[in-house]
Order: C-alpha cells, then structure tokens, then sequence
C-alpha cells in the first residue's frame, strides 16, 4: 500500500531521526523535569497570593492616561512588537496625531497638555550612553464624556502608529493597567479549579502541550521540506511524474505519511507524560484520556499546518525557502505572544501557549478561541495540501517549473 | 622516469566487503582498456589510481611514484568520473578555469589552457553557458578538458562514452587517441567497440578480480575456434539460448543467424566457425573463466 | 602561485555557490530593526538583539560550506586534484566566519551609533555565541552529508536555548542577555572543535 510505504520512507529519513531526537530532548529537559512535584495548596498565612487581571474600565483609564502622558512628553514608548524591547520614538507628525488624541482623552487643548507637562514631576535617568528625562504623571483623568468604547479605540490607535506591541495595545490594557493582588480564597479556588475540575492531567495535558507546541511549530518543516525535495535531489522525478496515479492522490499520500510518522513520537512522549503523571500523582483522581485526547487535538493541527506549508512552499520555491518561511512564521508565533505565558490563545495564533500547570480560568476563558484556531487550522492544512497537489500538477505537465531566484528564468537572474 | 602504471597484489575493501582482490597489472604509455560487466570493480579500480580511495595493502605507483605520495599522484593525473557534474551554477569557462586553479596552475598559464582546451574538446562557443545549461555529450566533453587541463602523465577516464549518441562517441574516442600520445589513458567500459576502436591493451575484471590481461589481438586469438554461426529456424531459439551463449542474432526471411560462443563444435545442422571479435572474445573468458554469463537465454 | 590560486578558488566558491547565503544573512541584518529596538539601550538590553541576530547570522553562513559537494559527482571530480579538498573547505570556513564577523562589527557599530552601550565584551562575546552556533551547523552538515540536517540541528538547538538558558551553562549562547558580564571562553572553544571535528570527518567518511 502506497501510505505504508511512504511513511517508511518518512522513517528511515535522517531529517525525521533527529526530529525525533529534539523533540525527546524539549520533552526531557522541559516537561519531564518540570512536573515532577506539582506546587502546593496555597497557605491562609501567605504575604502574597499574586495578582489577577481584571477588566476595571476606571482602573484602565487611569492607568493609560497617565503612562501615556509620561511616555508622550519623554517622546520615548517602550514597545515589545515581536516579544523583543523597543523604544520607539515618534517623529513630529506622528507625535502630533498622538497630541490630538491625548487632548481628546483630556478634554484639553495643546495649551492645556503643556500646562500638564510643566507640572509634571520629571526624573533624569541614565540608559546606556545617555540621560534622558523621565516624566511622571499620577494625577491625569480621562474626560467623562469620552466613554470605555471610545478609549479604547483611542488605544487602538495610539498603538498603530506606534508600530504595536506598546503597552496600549488593546488586548493588553487590562493586563499592563489592571491588575490587583489575589485573595487567599482566590489562590485556593484557582489551586482546587485545577486540580479538581480535570484533575492534574488536564493541567498537565495542556503544559505539555505548551512544550511540545513550540518544537512543532518549526521542527516538521525539515522533514516535510526534505521529503518533499526528496525526488529532486534524487533525480527521480520524470520517473514519478511518467506514473499512473493522479497528483491529488499521490500528494495526499504523502502528506497523510508525514503527518501520521511525524505523530508517532508526540504519541511516545503522550505515553511516558501519562505514565508519569501516573507515578507522581498516583493516588490521586485522574482523567488519564486527557493527557491523550488534549495534545492529540491541541497538536495535530500544528504539525498538520506546518507540514503542509513545508510541502506547498518546496513545491512552489525550494526546501530552502520552507524552512526560512516557517521559521520567520514560528519566531513570530513565539515572540509576538503576551507577556502571560498562560491563556494566550488567540483565533489565528500559530502556537496556542500556556506555560503553567495552573490558570485554568484564564485557559478556559480563550476556550473557543482555542478551539476554532485549532480547526482552522486544520482546514488551513487541508487547502494549503490541495494547493500543493495543484502545483505539482502543473510541474508534472511541464507548465510550471517553481520559482527559482537564479538561474535561467530566475527572478534574480544575473546577466551572462 | 619510469612511464608505466604497476600495480601489485592490490587489493580494497569497502568495510568489511571486498571489492578487489590481488589486482596485478602493468599499465604501458598508450590507450588501455578495462573492461567488465556492471559491479565488476572498473570504477572502484579507477578511483583507487586517481588516489581518490584507499587500498588495504598492496603496492601500486605511478610513473614511479607510491600512490600513498596523494599531492604528487593528484598533480600527475587526469581523472574523469563515470558520473562527471560540476557546479550548475558556473559558466563553463570559469568552470574550467577553477578546476584549473584546483590543479596548481598559475593564472597567465591557466587562461591560455583554457582558451586551448575549450577549443581542442570544441566548447569555445559555448563557453559562457552555464554548465548545467550543456548538454550529455557537452558535459563529458568538458570532463575531458578538466582532466587534461593540468597536462597530466596519466589519463582515467571511466565509462566516458555511455549515454553518448554515435557522433558523440566517435568524436570522443578520436579525442582520447590523440591525447594518449605520451600519456598514460585507462578507459574503462562495458562497451567493447570503444576497445576496439581505440586501445592497444586490455584487461578484463569481474567481481573485483582481473581475469584477463594482454593485447586486443591476444584476446582474439584466445576466442580462436570458440566463435560460430549458424542459420536456425526461429522456433529453435529458445533452446539454443538456453544451450549456447548467444552473442547476436540477426532475424532474415526464413531462418535466424546466431552467432554464438562455445567450447567445441555445436550441435546444431549449419554452424560455421567464424573469426571472433572482440565481444565475442570477451564473452568467451568471460565463460572460460567460469563466470556465470548471460548470452541472451531467458 | 599556491595562494593565487587558492585565492581564486575561495573567491569562485563565494560567487557561485554561496551569494544566496551571503545575501540572506544581509537581509537579516537589515530587516532586525522592524523587530528590535536598537537605540538608548544598556549592555544587557542591547545583548537581547546582539545574542539573537548574531547566532542566526553565524548558522547561515557557516552551515552551508560543504553543500557544493553534496553532489558525488563533483566531489570526485574536486577530491582528484591537486589541491587538497579539506583546505579548500578549512579556507570556505574562514571566509564565511569573516564575514561573520564582519556582519556582527556592523550590527555592533550600528547599535552604538544608536546610543546604545555596545561595550567590546559584549562583541567579543556575541562572535562566540555566532561562531559556535555556525560551527554546529557545520558539524552536522558533515556528519549527515547534507546542508538541511546541519541547519535543522543548529536551528534546534538555538531554540532550545532559548527555553533551557542558563541551564546549558558554558553553552548557552545568551550570556549576557541571562546576566553575564564576561566573554565566555568555551564558546570559541566549541567552535573550533565543532569544525575541527567537521573538517577530519569530511577527510576520513569514505
């Protein structure tokens, strides 16, 4: 059967060996090392339980306003775009916008904002090569007649021309502006929410799911870009392409291989995290099917987008290309997350993270967020899987050749 | 300095797989044929001389050099792969102008063998096409312009003219007779019309052993009385491929002529005893020397 | 004459078979500044982006020296001349680990320029932290005869990196950016037996 013997071709590949070989080493040094004792019911005589984020509009505003005004008359806004510092300085037209809406927020004119500046309590700080003043505000309000509707679009705004990832993004006010300490009955609810309402291995499935994610959103590219160039390299494509099956079957066999060998060794660490939760948690109630049933539908998706973007990409350029696409799109996935590394789950975000055993609130809450990004992208895979076998269509009959960048009829074709 | 290539109780191992064993040949200036079915050894053989693989033991030189001096070995010889590729990238004359700086040669003497060479192997106007814009028979052709491109004593050339068209094949083999004028030039192939087409000497390999070596006309002689025809109806083909080892068969209006290898005399009503050639020769020890051959029998 | 030629060799090499690699670790360099901010930053701070780009930099020009030859073929046809093929390879090593270099003293001047406080620790440093990632890639590349094996290590390995941090000690490539102020030795010591250990297994594999 052709899917029997592609996916034995998968296996003995040298890119799926050490595919295999980094996802034990994640597994191991991560996970495995991570969960062996879980953390302990919280204590009614503890200092601090840490601090929950609410969604208090007052509390947003005040907050905003006053870190903006600082920002806007430093003309310096520390930004994290892509997960990495940035402080961003705007140049005058830019500033102006911002001004405009700031007087929008206050209810003020230009004459009013430098009223506000000149009262400003201002710190000169030493950063890097440089002194730079710092301007503190406490004491600004949003104008009553701008409403939570209208202040956030604001913040949209502001957030634009700033270049995003600045601490007004939209997704992130509450988060930067709204965050008060957690009571003791809070901690306690939130320990006994995890542990009670899926047991430990829900809370474990989703950790491990959290690890495994990150490998897979980059690693399978290699072993699908490699298996796709396979017939290139080994100059066997006449030899293929002269055959009697269709494209269509032919890719989806393929593919199917792929993703099910790629599979085999996230179901093998599937196992040895059930069997471990098993061990350190015995005793206790577990639902064992969820450290099997979460990972397989958190999971699959992944490793069936990246797959197919390995196989259209290779198809369409080069092995090289894929895996240079993949992995800006994987180091974008990662970095451009929120600063909680838990419950960030959003609609089309490649990686779906949350890097704790606890918080199942905050997982809960991106609930079907979570669930229509993993189906979308497994419809994604699917579509981007036909693409390919409609490529390779169009290579097989001679009316399409991939798009090299040297070489004759490359697109960066130097002259002879 | 000596001229000739000697090769004594040689043998190579790919691990723990034996490739070639006690190989004893003396290689003369001039053309020299080696010759062998697919796996008999040629290549590993060849690459072994181009001191491109290690033997196990054994003695080998080269114009009177060990081969375990590699530097002096690589600067004295000319080496053409089966399988010859260069970098698809470049241009074939730049091509040949980095093999040429590969090879030690200055930059003044290199342009000049450049020019010489693209012109000799008849890629001049084709010299600013990139390589993998040539053809088969273009690539091989500027195979043998690398090879010659440091002026080496001595010539491997392995399977130069397969997957060459008719004209391709002649034009390289002219090619070859003029270059081993004082050189040394070992052509291995399984096509026997090369050999006798071209070289003086001959061996013959199977299964990592020299079975035969001598002359063309030593060959010949030794197929002497061994070599028939016959004229045979075609219903008793089958049988007779069974019995004999067929080297040809050539279908007329009402019978078959097979020509064919056999120790003694056949039995069959009008085989006529016939001057061998060389395939037929080479056939002929290949069976003598009791290797399993394949003339034809289903 | 040797070096002549050996000069032409290099410099072939680089136009023909490596442009592409050259011309993506530049594009790199350029696209950093839509991700990172490069300007009024402290040692640390500025180690963020130097401790990123910089390894990134050093595996795409160092992984690739032996592709050329990927093909049999040609690496009969080189390994029969005259000239050794494991110089040749040792010269294509330096040569992308200079440019490396060379690409990293750019992002460093660039980042000073910026007002940041680029100190030559922190360069020091970050060439190991490219040089060692480079030289990974060029091991595997070896070992598994393929370029694409040699960058899926490398790119395995800066990753997780990036999660395990101090916990690869003498190897973690972010040493400034987890606290340390001092040039970490090992780094270069690792690069050079990584290629050291590349350039013998290329000479020995058959």
């Amino acid at each position: 059967m052709l899917f029997l013997k592609e996916c034995k071709k998968v296996a003995r590949s040298l890119t799926f060996w050490i595919y295999c070989i980094i996802l034990a080493l994640m597994f191991f040094t991560n996970y495995y090392s991570d969960v062996r004792y879980g953390e302990s019911r919280p204590s009614a005589y503890e200092q601090d339980y840490g601090t929950k984020v609410v969604e208090d509009p007052d509390l947003i505003m005040d907050g905003a306003i006053n870190s903006l005004m600082g920002e806007f008359a430093s003309n310096r806004y520390i930004c994290y775009p892509f997960g990495f510092y940035k402080a961003v300085s705007l140049k005058d037209n830019d500033r102006n916008e911002v001004e405009k809406l700031i007087q929008e927020l206050t209810g003020t004119d230009h004459e009013g904002i430098s009223e506000f500046m000149d009262e400003a309590q201002v710190n000169y700080v030493e950063h890097a090569l440089s002194t730079y003043p710092e301007y503190v505000f406490n004491t600004m309000i949003v104008d009553k007649n701008v409403s939570y509707e209208r202040f956030k679009e604001i913040m949209g705004e502001i957030d634009d021309i700033l270049g995003g990832g600045s601490l007004y993004a939209v997704d992130s006010l509450a988060f930067n502006f709204s965050r008060v300490p957690m009571t003791y009955e809070e901690a306690l609810k939130e320990y006994e929410d995890s542990i009670t309402a899926d047991t430990m291995t829900g809370a474990l499935s989703r950790l491990f799911c959290d690890y495994t994610g990150i490998d897979l959103a980059l690693i399978p590219v290699f072993v699908a870009a490699a298996f796709t160039a396979a017939d290139r390299r080994r100059r066997m494509t006449e030899l293929v392409y002269s055959r009697k099956i269709s494209s269509l079957r032919l890719t989806f066999t393929r593919y199917a291989a792929l993703v099910t060998t790629m599979f085999i060794p996230v179901l093998i660490t599937m196992i040895i995290a059930a069997v471990q939760a098993s061990v350190v948690y015995s005793g206790e109630e577990l639902k064992m099917h969820l450290m099997f049933t979460t990972p397989t539908f958190w999971l699959l998706p992944e490793i069936m987008v990246v797959t197919a973007v390995g196989m259209l990409v290779t198809e369409i350029f080069s092995a090289g290309v894929a895996v240079a696409v993949q992995g800006v799109w994987a180091f974008i996935s990662l970095m451009s997350g929120s600063n909680e590394l838990y419950g960030d789950i959003t609609k089309f975000g490649l990686m779906c993270r949350h890097n704790t055993l606890y918080h199942r609130s905050a997982f809960m809450e991106t609930y079907n967020d979570f669930v229509f990004n993993r189906i979308f992208y497994m419809i994604l895979a699917l579509v981007l899987v036909c693409a390919a076998a409609f490529i390779y269509n169009l290579k097989r009959g001679g009316r399409f050749n991939g798009i090299r960048l040297f070489g004759k009829g490359g697109i960066l074709r130097r002259k002879a | 300095m000596d001229n000739k290539i000697v090769i004594r109780k040689m043998n190579k191992f790919y691990g723990s797989k034996q490739a070639l064993f006690d190989i004893d040949l003396t290689i003369e200036q001039g053309m020299f044929g080696l010759l062998g079915r697919n796996g008999a050894g040629k290549t590993t053989l060849m690459k072994t001389l181009a001191a491109i693989h290690k033997k196990k033991n054994g003695k080998i030189s080269v114009c009177g050099i060990p081969i375990e001096k590699e530097s002096e070995i690589r600067a004295m010889t000319g080496y053409l792969p089966q399988d010859f590729s260069m970098y698809p990238n470049m241009k074939t004359d730049e091509a040949l102008d980095y093999l040429g700086a590969l090879s030690g040669i200055p930059k003044a003497e290199r342009k000049k063998r450049v020019d010489s060479l693209l012109r000799k192997v008849n890629l001049n106007e084709h010299r600013h096409k990139k390589v993998k814009e040539l053809s088969g028979g273009m690539k091989r052709r500027l195979g043998i312009a690398q090879a010659l491109i440091h002026d080496p004593k001595v010539l491997i050339v392995d399977e130069p003219t397969a997957g060459l068209d008719p004209e391709e094949r002649i034009r390289f083999r002219n090619l070859l007779c003029e270059v081993a004028e004082n050189r040394i030039v070992i052509l291995s192939t399984h096509i026997v019309a090369d050999i006798e087409a071209s070289c003086e000497q001959v061996a013959i390999m199977d299964s990592g052993k020299i079975l035969w070596n001598g002359t063309v006309q030593q060959l010949l002689d030794n197929a002497r009385g061994h070599i028939y025809t016959a004229n045979v109806e075609k219903q008793f083909l089958p049988q007779i491929k069974k019995e004999y080892i067929v080297t040809g068969i050539l279908p007329q209006n009402e019978f078959t002529t097979v020509r064919l290898v056999s120790d003694a005399e056949p039995d069959l009503p009008n085989a006529v005893m016939t001057e061998p050639d060389l395939e037929g020769a080479y056939m002929y020890c290949l069976h003598s020397s009791g290797c399993e051959v394949k003339g034809g029998e289903e | 004459m040797v070096s002549g030629c050996l000069a032409k060799v290099v410099f072939s090499d680089a136009k023909h078979n490596f442009l592409i690699h050259y011309l993506a670790a530049v594009l790199l360099l350029l696209a950093a500044p839509i991700v990172f901010g490069f300007s009024g930053l402290d040692e640390r701070m500025a180690a963020m982006p130097m401790e990123m780009i910089s390894p990134v930099i050093g595996m795409i020009l160092m992984t690739p020296v032996f592709m050329p030859e990927q093909n049999e073929s040609i690496y009969d046809v080189v390994k029969s001349k005259k000239t050794s093929h494991t110089l040749v390879c040792f010269l294509r090593i330096i040569l992308s680990a200079a440019i490396t270099a060379l690409l990293v003293s750019a992002l460093a001047l660039y980042m000073r320029s910026s007002d940041s406080q680029v100190t030559a620790r922190l360069f020091v440093s970050t060439l190991g932290s490219a040089l060692a990632l480079g030289a990974l890639g060029t091991f595997f590349a070896a070992v598994g005869d393929n370029a694409v094996i040699g960058y899926m290590v490398s790119v395995s390995y800066l990753v997780m990196d990036l999660f395990m941090r101090t916990k690869l000690k003498k190897f973690d490539l972010f040493t400034f950016t987890d606290g340390g102020t001092k040039v970490n030795p090992w780094l270069f010591a690792a690069a050079a037996v990584l290629v050291l250990a590349a350039l013998i297994w290329r000479k020995y594999r058959k």
